[in-house]
């Protein structure tokens, strides 16, 4: 393959973010897109290596096979980037960004460079980089019945279950390490917006609520990360019911952070959904509340409601907590589509 | 990594710390409680850092075989249990165990291995507002906590407050539970039942006067030596 030829298949995921993010998608049209870009990949692939990207539908096993680990700790289910070929791997990633909005794929791609940096970093190709992250499908690509595709490795997790008009990316985790770093001279913060925008709604409280928004207990880690399906906790801290308008409006913002990894068109009836149960919706933090200009914060968070799980934590592993951080998006109601999809 | 990403990546690796993916020098020690009307479900889960692997290991391993047998495991959920402490409106609640599950040795070592018990206790029927207190010290020079009660299954069941102290070593849950649905149904179905004797002795009480009548004419007609229809 010449150059020329290698570089058009990269720019092919390229393209089809830029189709996505100009079209005025009808959530038919976006699962049709979604479906056509998975066969567009199962068609490049072997027989066997078909066997390995594709799982049953009810395959609990491989569902739940996700973490913010190395894939060599924790091995994943599905085909591995670095076991593609440049074609194959062009379209993976065509049907990982066809699933996502512009800013989601962004996100993976940022997620995916840290890795990268990591390997180059530690000089470990064996645990980290952009060759170990892993894509598989439960189920047939359709537009009527249900299906998931899986794509994810270290820091990463997506979980994105379609369903005729439906698309649900619960549980997600979305991780990053280093959670900053310069690429190109810019300085790249894969969840930058999440911490900036959690840290200005703190800002936001007055004192009577910021005194019911933090919590006086240190958080170690995420409560409900990998392994914890199912369960839902008591939610804690201050409840949006308790929040003025703007408040309110960054409060959804930053919920907006995790829901917009969705394409436009599964996103919006997911965050009217959100925005419907808002007053029983706790924003909770935990840690320091100062944080340094253009830097992530060292504070756990929660925003909790009847249908949404978001936790953000720092992770003190022997390091600087700014740089690595785990965090996780659940839907207590329907993580993996299970409430649409009662089997 | 071929060239059209590789030749972008003009990386500056100045803020790169070394990587650490896994849990280093904690041990993180994290419960659930399940609140239920009859017991308490507590589920705890310990994942060892590679930095206090040997430490937890020591309490573990206590034959030092480099092995973890079931008598081991059972040992050591006893010693965790001695460390735990639980009570409802301030009498102490006995745990059980109730399962328990060990990681490989080798995924600890490096940090991974997660090792989960189980508990239950039985609750004791009490008042409408109750207090839960749990306490952790398992090990904790070397641990971090979390301690979490689970959204109450039982719709009767309302969580009202919840207090720790800064480690999560003390727990404290207050919560509502509705009690007077099964007082009412037990009074109502006692007093539907008095109704119904009485309703039933209203009925029988004339017929009974009335056969008791009969009865009596018949024996004064046969003591006068009368028999009607005797042929």
């Amino acid at each position: 393959m010449n150059a020329l030829a290698k570089r058009t298949l990269w720019i092919l995921p390229i393209l089809a973010l830029l189709c996505t993010s100009l079209r005025a998608d009808t959530p038919q049209a976006a699962t049709a897109r979604i479906v056509a870009a998975a066969n567009a990949f199962l068609a490049t692939l072997d027989e066997s290596q078909k066997k390995h990207v594709m799982y049953a539908f009810d395959d609990e096993k491989q569902r739940a096979t996700w973490s913010n680990l190395p894939t060599s700790m924790v091995p994943r289910g599905g085909i591995k980037m670095g076991d593609l070929n440049e074609a194959q791997r062009s379209a993976a990633l065509a049907l990982v960004a066809s699933a996502l909005s512009q800013r989601g794929f962004e996100k993976v791609q940022q997620i995916m460079q840290g890795d990268e940096l990591l390997k180059h970093n530690d000089r470990d190709a064996r645990m980290f980089g952009k060759n170990l992250f892993y894509i598989s499908i439960l189920g047939t690509p359709s537009e009527r019945s249900a299906w998931m595709l899986q794509f994810g490795g270290h820091h990463l997790a997506l979980n994105i279950t379609v369903s005729g008009e439906n698309g649900i990316l619960t549980p997600s985790l979305t991780g990053a390490q280093p959670a900053l770093y310069q690429l190109n001279g810019k300085t790249v913060r894969p969840l930058g917006a999440e911490s900036d925008k959690a840290f200005a709604l703190l800002n936001a409280l007055d004192g009577g609520q910021r005194k019911r928004a933090v919590l006086s207990f240190r958080m170690a880690d995420l409560v409900l990360g990998p392994g914890q399906d199912g369960k839902t906790i008591q939610p804690e801290g201050l409840k949006a019911s308790d929040m003025n308008e703007k408040q309110r409006a960054m409060l959804v913002d930053l919920i907006s952070e995790w829901v917009n990894i969705a394409p436009d068109t599964f996103a919006a009836p997911r965050m009217a959904e959100i925005k419907s149960a808002l007053d029983d919706t706790w924003f909770a933090w935990s840690g320091p509340d100062k944080a340094e200009e253009g830097k992530n914060i060292r504070a756990y968070f929660r925003v909790q409601g009847p249908k949404l799980v978001i936790e953000y934590a720092p992770q003190n592993l022997g390091g600087d907590p700014t740089l690595h951080v785990h965090t996780m998006y659940r839907d207590p109601t329907n993580d993996y589509g299970r409430g649409n999809n009662k089997q | 990594m071929k060239a059209p990403i590789v030749a972008a990546i003009l990386v500056s690796f100045f803020l790169v710390h070394r990587a650490s993916a896994h849990r280093l020098d904690e041990y993180l020690q994290a419960t659930t409680i399940d609140i239920g009307k009859s017991r308490l479900v507590l589920e705890i889960r310990l994942t060892p850092g590679v930095d206090v692997f040997s430490k937890v290991m020591a309490r573990i391993d206590t034959n030092r075989d480099r092995l973890i047998s079931e008598a081991e495991q059972r040992d050591y959920s006893d010693e965790v249990l001695h460390d735990l402490s639980l009570s409802i409106d301030g009498k102490q609640l006995p745990l059980r165990l109730t399962s328990l599950t060990f990681p490989k040795i080798e995924q600890m070592k490096e940090g991974l291995g997660e090792i989960v018990f189980d508990y239950e206790a039985p609750v004791p029927s009490g008042i409408e507002r109750r207090k839960i207190l749990f306490e952790n010290h398992h090990q904790n020079a070397i641990s971090v906590y979390l301690a979490n009660c689970l959204f109450p299954k039982d719709p009767d069941i309302r969580i009202t407050a919840q207090n720790r102290n800064y480690e999560q070593t003390v727990y404290r849950v207050d919560y509502t539970q509705a009690i007077a649905p099964a007082t009412a149904i037990a009074s109502s179905s006692g007093s539907s039942v008095r109704n119904w004797l009485i309703a039933d002795a209203i009925i029988l009480l004339p017929s009974l006067a009335i056969l008791w009548q009969r009865r009596r004419r018949v024996i004064q007609k046969d003591t006068a030596g009368v028999r009607p229809n005797a042929i």
